[in-house]
Formats: C-alpha cells, sequence, structure tokens
C-alpha cells in the first residue's frame, strides 16, 4: 500500500512538472513582451544584457497620449464581435443545411465554401478595394466587419458542420414527433447541442480577425477604422525608428481581447459534446 | 385511441426494398409488435408511421385519415427511441413538458401534467436533474414520460429496452405494458427479442428482408408458424426442423423415423418439432412411451440452466435439441432416444418453406 501511494505521489509531481513547463513554454512569450513593453526605449536596443530591468511606463503613456489607442482598440474590438456575430447568423443555418438536408449539389457547395480560403487573399485585394470603394465604404469599421466575417466564414461553417454531424439524429427525430418544426430543433436542440463547436469556431475566427492586416490596410486610410493590428504597423517605420517597446506593449493588449474571452468561456470548450443524451 | 392502417406500404432505396408490400390493421388500444432479425425493415416501417420516413408506395391511414402528405410533428403520435433520444441541456422536468409546449398546450397546465406522467413511471425524485446525471433505467423512463405527457394517438416504440440489462429489462417490459393498458393507447412496438414480443403484444407481426411473414396472437405464432423462418425465429431453444419424406402416414429421415402420421399427404417435407415437446429417454421426471423412440442420437451437449436442462443431440450430422428435466445428465457420446409429443408435430413445404395442414 505505502509503495503504492507514493509512486502516486511521485507521478502526481511529474504531472504537474510536465503541465507547470508547458504552461511556462506558453506564457513566457507573453511575459517577455510585456516586459520589453515596460522598459525605458535605451534599454531595449542597449547591446550589453540587462537582467534587472528598469520599470518604466514611457511606452504606456506615449501609446495613449501620442496616438488614438483607444479608438485602436475599440475599433479592432467592434469589427471582430461584429464580423463573429454576422459569421454565426449565416454559418449555423448554412452549417445545418449541409449537415442534415439531402439535395443535389449539397457536398458541391459544401466544397465551394471551403473553396474561398483556398487562393491567396492577395488574388482579390485589388477587386475588393474597388467593391468597398463602390459602396462607399472604404475606411469604415463596417467594411472590416464584412471582410472579417467573410474571410471566415467558410472554415466558421466547416466547424459547425462537422459537430453537428456528430449529434445523433434521434434527438432530432425525437424533437420532430414531440411537434418541434426545424427552426425550433436548430435553435432548441441543435444549437445548444453544438454550443462548444460554436465556441470553437468563434474564438479562432476572432484570433484570425484580430490578427488580419493585409485586407485591413487596404481599407482603413484613417484612425477611424485602423485596428491593433494596423497600429502594430505605426511603430515600425517613420522618423522615430522602431519603438520597440510600444510595439510589444500594443501587442499585448491587441492579445488580452482574445484572451480575456477565451478564460471567460474555456468551460465550454472543454465540455462533452452531447452529454447524456443518448447512451455512450 | 387510433385504428392504424398499412396497405400495400413499400420503402425502395433504388433498387433496394426496404419494406415490402406491408398491410396490416392496427385495432384501437391494440399493443402491436414488429419483430425480426436487425435489417428486417421493422425499424423503417415504424418510422414511416411516425412520419420520419415517406413510403415509396402505399398509404397509411389513422382513425382513417389518409397520413402520408402529413408531417411528423402533425402526426399527433410519441415515439421512444432506442438510444432514449433525451434533450441532453434540458432537465428532466423540461424534457417532459417539451411536447407540451411545441403542441401549445396552454402554460398553466405543464407542471401538472408532467407530475402526473412522472409519477406514472416512478420519477418524480429525479425532475431536476439533467439526463446525464440518470442511470440507464431513470433516462428509460425519462423518455416513456416524455411520450406519455401528452396522451398521443399512438405509442412507438423503437428497441426502447434494449439498451438496459437484463433484470432492468423485464422491470420495464412488466412496467410497460401496464402503463399501455392503462392508458389505452394504440402502440406499435419494434424489438429483435421474442420474449418482449411474446410478453408484451396483443398481436405480433413477425418480418423478415422487408415482408411480414405473419401476423398473429402470440399463441397462433407459438402454436402455428406459418413457415419455417418463424418457426425458427420464435422459441428458444428453437424449433428443431428436419428435412425428408413422408408417405404413407410415415415421416422418415436419416436417424429419424415418425409413425403414425395422418396419410393424406406426402412428398418432400420439413418436420417441426420444438426442444420442449421432446422428451428423452432416461430423463426421470418426464413420461416414457412405450413405443419405439423417434429418433436415436449421441449427445453432444448438456446445458443445466437451474430450471431445466438443454441437451443437443448429434442425429446423422446434425444437431438437434431437447428440453428435459432439469436433474437429467448424460455422460457426452453416449446415445439417447427421443421421443416426440405427436400432437405437437409440425410440417412444412421443403420449397416454399410454408406451413403444411395435416390431420
Amino acid at each position: 500500500m505505502a509503495a503504492k501511494r507514493r509512486s502516486r505521489g511521485e507521478s502526481l509531481t511529474l504531472r504537474y512538472a510536465v503541465l507547470g513547463a508547458w504552461a511556462l513554454f506558453c506564457v513566457a512569450p507573453v511575459l517577455w513582451f510585456l516586459s520589453i513593453g515596460l522598459r525605458p526605449r535605451v534599454e531595449i536596443i542597449t547591446p550589453q544584457p540587462i537582467y534587472w530591468p528598469t520599470f518604466s511606463l514611457d511606452a504606456w503613456h506615449m501609446i495613449w497620449e501620442d496616438w488614438p489607442m483607444a479608438k485602436y482598440l475599440r475599433n479592432s474590438v467592434a469589427a471582430i464581435f461584429g464580423s463573429v456575430l454576422i459569421d454565426l447568423v449565416l454559418a449555423i443555418p448554412a452549417a445545418y443545411s449541409l449537415s442534415r438536408y439531402t439535395y443535389r449539389g449539397r457536398d458541391d457547395i459544401g466544397f465551394y465554401i471551403l473553396s474561398t480560403r483556398m487562393m491567396a487573399p492577395a488574388i482579390v485585394a485589388v477587386p475588393i478595394f474597388f467593391l468597398f470603394k463602390n459602396l462607399g465604404l472604404l475606411d469604415t469599421i463596417w467594411a472590416l466587419m464584412l471582410i472579417y466575417a467573410a474571410i471566415n466564414l467558410s472554415f466558421v461553417t466547416w466547424i459547425i458542420r462537422s459537430y453537428m454531424l456528430d449529434i445523433p439524429r434521434e434527438l432530432e427525430d425525437a424533437a420532430r414527433t414531440d411537434g418541434a418544426s426545424d427552426l425550433r430543433i436548430l435553435w432548441e436542440i441543435v444549437i445548444p447541442a453544438v454550443l462548444p463547436g460554436i465556441i470553437t469556431a468563434a474564438v479562432i475566427a476572432m484570433i484570425f480577425a484580430i490578427n488580419e492586416f493585409l485586407f485591413t490596410l487596404l481599407i482603413a486610410s484613417t484612425p477611424d477604422a485602423y485596428t491593433m493590428s494596423v497600429a502594430l504597423a505605426n511603430f515600425t517605420g517613420g522618423s522615430d525608428g522602431v519603438i520597440y517597446n510600444a510595439i510589444a506593449l500594443v501587442a499585448f493588449l491587441a492579445f488580452t481581447p482574445v484572451f480575456l474571452v477565451v478564460v471567460a468561456i474555456q468551460r465550454h470548450l472543454s465540455r462533452g459534446l452531447t452529454m447524456g443524451a443518448v447512451k455512450g | 385511441m387510433a385504428r392504424i392502417e398499412l396497405s400495400g406500404i413499400q420503402k425502395r432505396w433504388g433498387d433496394n426494398f426496404g419494406v415490402r408490400n406491408v398491410d396490416i390493421d392496427i385495432a384501437d388500444e391494440e399493443f402491436i409488435v414488429f419483430l425480426g432479425p436487425s435489417g428486417c425493415g421493422k425499424t423503417t416501417t415504424m418510422r414511416m408511421i411516425a412520419g420520419l420516413e415517406d413510403p415509396s408506395d402505399g398509404e397509411i391511414r389513422m382513425n382513417g385519415e389518409l397520413m402520408n402528405d402529413i408531417d411528423a410533428r402533425d402526426r399527433d403520435v410519441a415515439m421512444v427511441f432506442q438510444g432514449y433520444a433525451l434533450y441532453p441541456n434540458m432537465s428532466v422536468f423540461e424534457n417532459i413538458r417539451f411536447p407540451l409546449r411545441m403542441r401549445g398546450i396552454p402554460r398553466a397546465r405543464h407542471g401538472e401534467l408532467v407530475r402526473e406522467a412522472a409519477e406514472l413511471v416512478e420519477l418524480t425524485d429525479f425532475l431536476d436533474r439533467k439526463p446525464a446525471a440518470l442511470s440507464g433505467g431513470q433516462r428509460q423512463r425519462a423518455a416513456l414520460a416524455r411520450a406519455i405527457v401528452r396522451q398521443p394517438q399512438a405509442f412507438l416504440m423503437d428497441e426502447p429496452l434494449s439498451n438496459l440489462d437484463a433484470k432492468l429489462r423485464q422491470a420495464m417490459r412488466v412496467q410497460i405494458k401496464r402503463i399501455q393498458r392503462e392508458l389505452k393507447i394504440t402502440t406499435v412496438y419494434v424489438t429483435h427479442d421474442q420474449i418482449e414480443a411474446m410478453t408484451l403484444a396483443d398481436r405480433i407481426a413477425i418480418m423478415q428482408s422487408g415482408e411480414i411473414q405473419q401476423i398473429g396472437t402470440p399463441d397462433e405464432i407459438y402454436n402455428a408458424p406459418a413457415n419455417t423462418f418463424v418457426a425458427g425465429f420464435i422459441g428458444s431453444p428453437p424449433m428443431n426442423l428436419v428435412d425428408g419424406v413422408l408417405e404413407g402416414g410415415v415421416f422418415r429421415s436419416p436417424g429419424i423415423e415418425v409413425a403414425g402420421l395422418p396419410e393424406q399427404r406426402g412428398g418432400q417435407v420439413a418436420l417441426g418439432i420444438r426442444p420442449e415437446d421432446c422428451s428423452i429417454d432416461g430423463d426421470s421426471e418426464q413420461a416414457q412411451g412405450d413405443s419405439a423412440p423417434h429418433l436415436t442420437g449421441a449427445v453432444y451437449g448438456v446445458e443445466p440452466t437451474g430450471d431445466l436442462t438443454y441437451v443437443t443431440l448429434r442425429v446423422s450430422g446434425k444437431l438437434f435439441e431437447v428440453k428435459a428435466h432439469r436433474n437429467y445428465r448424460a455422460a457426452l457420446d453416449s446415445e439417447a432416444s427421443v421421443r416426440f409429443d405427436l400432437e405437437r408435430v409440425h410440417f412444412f413445404e421443403s420449397k416454399s418453406g410454408s406451413r403444411l395442414q395435416i390431420g
């Protein structure tokens, strides 16, 4: 007994060690650029290594006072949440249709949706520019919402579709004989059952959207539509040179909203798909 | 509550028949069981009654009204599924209430109706739980309560007990039968388990390869199987079927001779005799006939089950089952003789397998 207990204790220590190492590996870059962001600029570009850095809020003051950072952050958050909302509104019914109804050309349509992700974005950059110019949407966050939604729609649809394929058909049959219409079934049975999939797709879409650079730069020409990713680029050129501490701090700020969202919903991410629905 | 008529029902997928020419008239308040091996079309037939599957041909009527083009949600039938199909995101209470909400039953009555249904299946203590927190038997009862709650025209049950262990299955079987009798709701029940079929049904419809082989009461099916498939499907162990020749009132097959049969029919036939209608020599509890034994073979296996003993004999290379008294024992490969109860011998045409009326 004693031997057994000790071995269990050892394996627990080992488990924590492995998990701790992995956590450190993941968190280290974040802490690293946070530490860069909170140092004076001179200290960062000095050739000698500095083991005990000086704490400084220079960059912090600079990004808020010299730049409309709050506006950039607001633009990012609005464009991202708006685009994810558009994606979900379009992707959930599309995924349901692709996973549940049989009709001619269904699989081709599914493939077409996916294939929109297969070309290099630069190919459509010029047409997209003129499209939004004609729509009068250049330099607006509405355009960003639409473009992010368009970029992410294909994989959001496919992720949700794959979760829907895993829902036991019996659940929907039961709801139908209980008297529910198709929309009711989608709303009350299917969406709750694929909620982890919807959340997963939404989080991935957010991450892609916050990192989107090419189209944002194309569409946004003033701070009215600049986002965090374009803001980062503002610190790399110009007469001041590359402002590393500001870049690091802005990167950290861009990372924060997605991080908070993931923390808030991680319970759903790891939850079982259709717990207790059928014997499994 | 409802009479259900199926006439000329077929289901085709391309060139394959799932269900072929099914005609059945299910009386109001009847408990009918579709019995057959997997893939025989029994579940498909039930799904067509539910409206979850469209028939390729034929008509489905409920209380005389044509149902073919009526959507599943408007048919007023309740279905219980093999996998229970409880909505995982809702509590047991919400699960049972779901059909009431969908059918627009006044909100004020929901609580009372749900509680009544839960009481009937003894589930009142678990109404707040999510399905994941229930045992298999409780989930099954929750599914049953969801079907009961709105008192539909008909219950459709698709192998509802097959995921439960043997003991629970028996308890639930009795409960289902009791509830059906109390509520007097027409019930169609699909199973591959002949014990469930025999114990529950008013009538059984035995299906194979999409076709109904026989419809009848459990007694009719057991006592007068329509063909060799039914004979071999009902009964445990199943009926012994021996091919041979019937001539002048005597049936002959290698190792088997049965005399004293009516003389009017003859030719190639299959003789059927149930293991429980045979007596084996040396079995102290069974009456020993004076006549010559009908069959002699070597003992291939002896399986005591507690309340009786299964004896398998090898007769000219084929196995033959007999039910003997629980104390019966015999050495392997020893010789044993068997007598048949001639009143309970069945004959079937060799080619078609259909039952022959003899005597």
